[in-house]
């Protein structure tokens, strides 16, 4: 009963716009929402209601026959989801699976053309690229359990990316892709290429790392979540080679120096053979040491003095810290002259620029060459050597201030004294001669 | 000959040697009072000494303001003690002007015959505080910069006049080089030629009716009794300079243990840093403006404070001729309520307004 009024409602608006459709099929007013929306099953009645809600693609006039097929305006139910094309000029589809869904998306999404006419400067190659994915290529081969589109993006209720509630927004990405990648359930029966059960501690490990860390805590929108290195559409794990190159993409500098390296050759997994893959922690100079807790100690041995490797890395470790110990001694220095009101800006700033040779030496330590790494911090020393001067000027500087204030403050209070006895000689005065007026 | 008795021959200086000599100081318990207009005054001589010596430095425009001041106080000899005194000293002159203020309104010093002298004692108040404002800028430091921003906005929100005031102080619609150069002419020649000049009269209204008595103190006094006068020079004189010794020796020791830092350079793009707050001594009246709702009876929140700063600020100002009773020369403790009720209102609201968040 309440279908046939809500049908009768919509067909009695006639012209009324009730989903104004400037999308590929005009339409002027929607049978497909008026049944559904009153349906008891979920499964067909919740769709109604997410794509009534936010839609990216409603509010852009598109409707459900644009996906789905069939006829919007047809009160019956049979005509409605006529398959054979004959009531409507869009045969009634069903809901997409597999890779329908990718046909579907890919009739607007790889429609260069259309595609212009609402976001110009949106791709169009994503059916593309996902054909080379893992996903992809599942689908292709009959896995029906691949991702498609919709796993991602949501079928209904579709955001744009750039909306933070959508599930691929940056800050979304990991927890959608842990949707199933965390889900051992899910990744029963998947395989890594050496034939190794597919882990699925990736999202945890992910939520351990540096990256996860500027992403949420940081709120650095531009920090790495999983389509950064594996891709999006194209999503695959990235070849054993690869790895310098993805994490190059924004460490360039360190990908350059490590290019040039004696380990270029030697390592496997390129970066993540130091720094780990998902659980990427905050580096640290200690990371430096063929002994524990450095990383450098499975493949060098710390005690063995013939091991040349590892005294490359003890000198490196050396000159760094030394830099560091100066940095921070200088740095202690001016802090204590400032706060005593010495003003150090121009010392501050020097040590600023040791601060950068630092820096510059723990990028240069990536090529693995002491004889480079050592010449960056010698200038840092250098620059110490000069900050810690100042810092001595300054210290005299406020010794002299000191010692100058005591001075004064015991000249003033000499004079106040003796101002202050020259004002009770005169008050005494005063006082005998009105006593002796009184006597008269 | 003495340089007097020669000055004497040529300008016949009886009348003066005649005032020095019958000028004179009641004496009573709370003669202590006294002691903060000279204090003050001394304070005001210390800012035009070491701003003056600030000046051969100084460069007043954006790209050299922060840096003048800093090789002031790198590079000059002594250049740190002049910028460290000129600020505390800056600071310590409106707190004893404070001082000075409160302790002549408990005292009702206001009272008929001078009228004037505390109508110039007033403009002299709100000149310190322009002293302040304009001042605080000068250095063009990070904090000065957002606080005269949120200053100056607030000058926008004076009825009528508002645009043109915020316009007028900026030099703009916003704090740029224009406002310095503004507040730069404002601080060295405006304000000190009209403080030179109004402290001559509150001087001379002083010198010429002599120190008040509280009206305590008279009621005291048996008919045909007169209090006792202490010789202003040197009695007074010597108290005075004893004072000013003491002011010296804490601006000392403020400047070499807690120095005036500079700040980092201004940066006009730069995010509002937290806690941008003015000088304490408007702290009170900013929190005042913070804690009005946005709007009241449809009128702006703030626009509404302003005004009501402006209807305190005259009605201070005019306090000796609304206090009819203390003109009568007798008790009028609605006045003494107001002044305490302020009193309370300014140090609790400094307070709150220092760390409030």
């Amino acid at each position: 009963m309440a279908r046939t009024i809500a049908l009768t409602f919509v067909i009695l608006l006639g012209g009324a716009r009730a989903f104004a459709a400037p999308g590929i099929v005009p339409v002027t007013a929607n049978t497909c929402v008026a049944c559904h929306s009153t349906l008891a099953d979920r499964r067909l009645a919740n769709p109604t209601r997410l794509f009534g809600g936010q839609d990216v693609h409603r509010e852009r006039g598109f409707d459900c026959v644009d996906c789905h097929g069939g006829s919007p305006t047809s009160p019956d139910k049979a005509a409605a989801h006529d398959a054979s094309g004959r009531v409507s000029a869009m045969a009634f589809r069903g809901k997409p699976t597999g890779r329908a869904v990718i046909a579907t998306c890919a009739r607007c999404h790889s429609d260069a053309e259309l595609m212009r006419t609402f976001a110009p400067r949106q791709r169009v190659d994503q059916a593309t690229e996902y054909a080379t994915s893992v996903h992809g290529k599942r689908l292709t081969a009959g896995d029906t359990r691949a991702a498609t589109c919709a796993s991602c993006h949501g079928a209904h209720g579709i955001r744009l990316v750039s909306d933070a509630k959508s599930p691929v927004f940056p800050t979304n990405v990991a927890t959608t892709c842990a949707g199933c990648h965390a889900d051992p359930a899910r990744m029963n029966g998947y395989t890594l290429a050496d034939g190794s059960p597919l882990p699925t501690r990736q999202f945890a490990d992910y939520q351990k790392s540096v990256h996860f860390a500027a992403l949420t805590k940081g709120n650095d929108l531009s920090a790495p979540t999983c389509n950064d290195c594996h891709g999006n559409h194209g999503a695959a794990p990235p070849n054993v080679g690869a790895v310098a190159n993805v994490c190059g993409t924004c460490h360039a500098v360190f990908a350059q120096k490590f290019a040039a390296s004696v380990h270029e050759a030697i390592f496997d997994k390129g970066c993540v053979e130091c720094h780990a893959n998902h659980a990427v922690a905050k580096p640290s100079d200690q990371m430096l040491s063929a002994t524990a807790p450095g990383v450098c100690q499975p493949c060098h041995n710390g005690d063995d003095k013939t091991d040349k490797g590892a005294a490359a890395a003890a000198d490196m470790r050396g000159d760094i810290e030394r830099l560091k110990t100066g940095i921070e001694h200088s740095s202690a220095a001016l802090a204590h002259l400032k706060n005593a009101g010495i003003e150090v800006s121009d010392p501050q700033l020097a040590l600023r620029e040791a601060g950068t040779r630092l820096t510059l030496a723990r990028t240069e330590m990536h090529g693995f060459d002491p004889a480079h790494v050592a010449p960056i911090l010698a200038d840092g020393m250098t620059i110490v050597a000069t900050v810690d001067r100042a810092a001595q000027s300054g210290a005299a500087e406020l010794t002299f201030r000191r010692r100058g204030l005591f001075v004064s403050l015991g000249a003033i209070l000499v004079f106040v004294v003796a101002l202050g006895l020259k004002v009770r000689q005169i008050d005494r005065r005063d006082h005998e001669r009105r006593t002796q007026s009184a006597g008269r | 000959m003495s340089v007097i008795d020669w000055v004497d021959e040529r300008l016949d200086l009886t009348e003066v040697r005649q005032f020095v000599a019958e000028k004179g100081v009641p004496v009573h318990a709370q003669k202590i009072w006294y002691y903060l207009g000279g204090m003050t005054l001394f304070l005001f001589s210390v800012q035009l000494f070491t701003g003056i010596l600030l000046l051969l430095y100084y460069r007043p425009s954006a790209a050299e303001a922060y840096e003048s001041v800093q090789f002031v106080v790198t590079q000059v000899k002594f250049g740190w003690l002049i910028r460290n005194v000129h600020s505390w000293s800056a600071n310590l002159l409106i707190a004893l002007a404070f001082a000075h203020f409160f302790s002549v309104f408990f005292l009702k010093s206001y009272r008929k015959p001078r009228e004037l002298t505390w109508v110039s004692g007033m403009l002299l108040l709100f000149l310190m505080l322009g002293f302040g404002f304009s001042g605080y800028l000068l250095p063009w430091n990070e904090l000065s910069f957002f606080a005269t921003k949120v200053g100056t906005g607030i000058a926008g929100a004076v009825p009528v006049i508002g645009r043109f005031s915020l316009r007028l102080l900026r030099g703009g619609d916003d704090v740029t080089g224009a406002t310095l150069s503004r507040f730069y002419g404002l601080h060295v020649a405006v304000l000190p030629a009209l403080a030179t000049a109004l402290v001559g009269v509150h001087l001379l209204l002083v010198q010429r009716q002599g120190m008040s008595v509280p009206i305590d103190v008279e009621k005291k006094l048996k008919p045909g009794e007169r209090l006792r006068q202490m010789p202003f020079f040197p009695n007074y004189i010597l108290r005075d300079v004893l004072a000013w010794y003491l002011v010296i020796a804490v601006l000392a020791a403020l400047a070499a243990f807690y120095p005036w830092e500079l700040g980092t350079k201004a940066d006009p793009f730069a995010v509002v840093p937290p806690g941008i707050r003015p000088e304490w001594y408007f702290l009170a009246m900013f929190h005042t403006l913070k804690l009005v709702p946005s709007h009241v009876l449809g009128i702006e929140g703030e626009r509404l404070g302003v005004i009501a700063f402006g209807i305190a600020a005259l009605f201070l100002v005019l306090v000796p001729f609304l206090d009819r009773r203390a003109s009568r020369g007798e008790r009028s403790p609605l006045f003494t309520v107001l002044a305490a009720l302020g009193l309370v209102y300014l140090i609790s609201f400094t307070i709150i307004g220092r760390y409030a968040k």
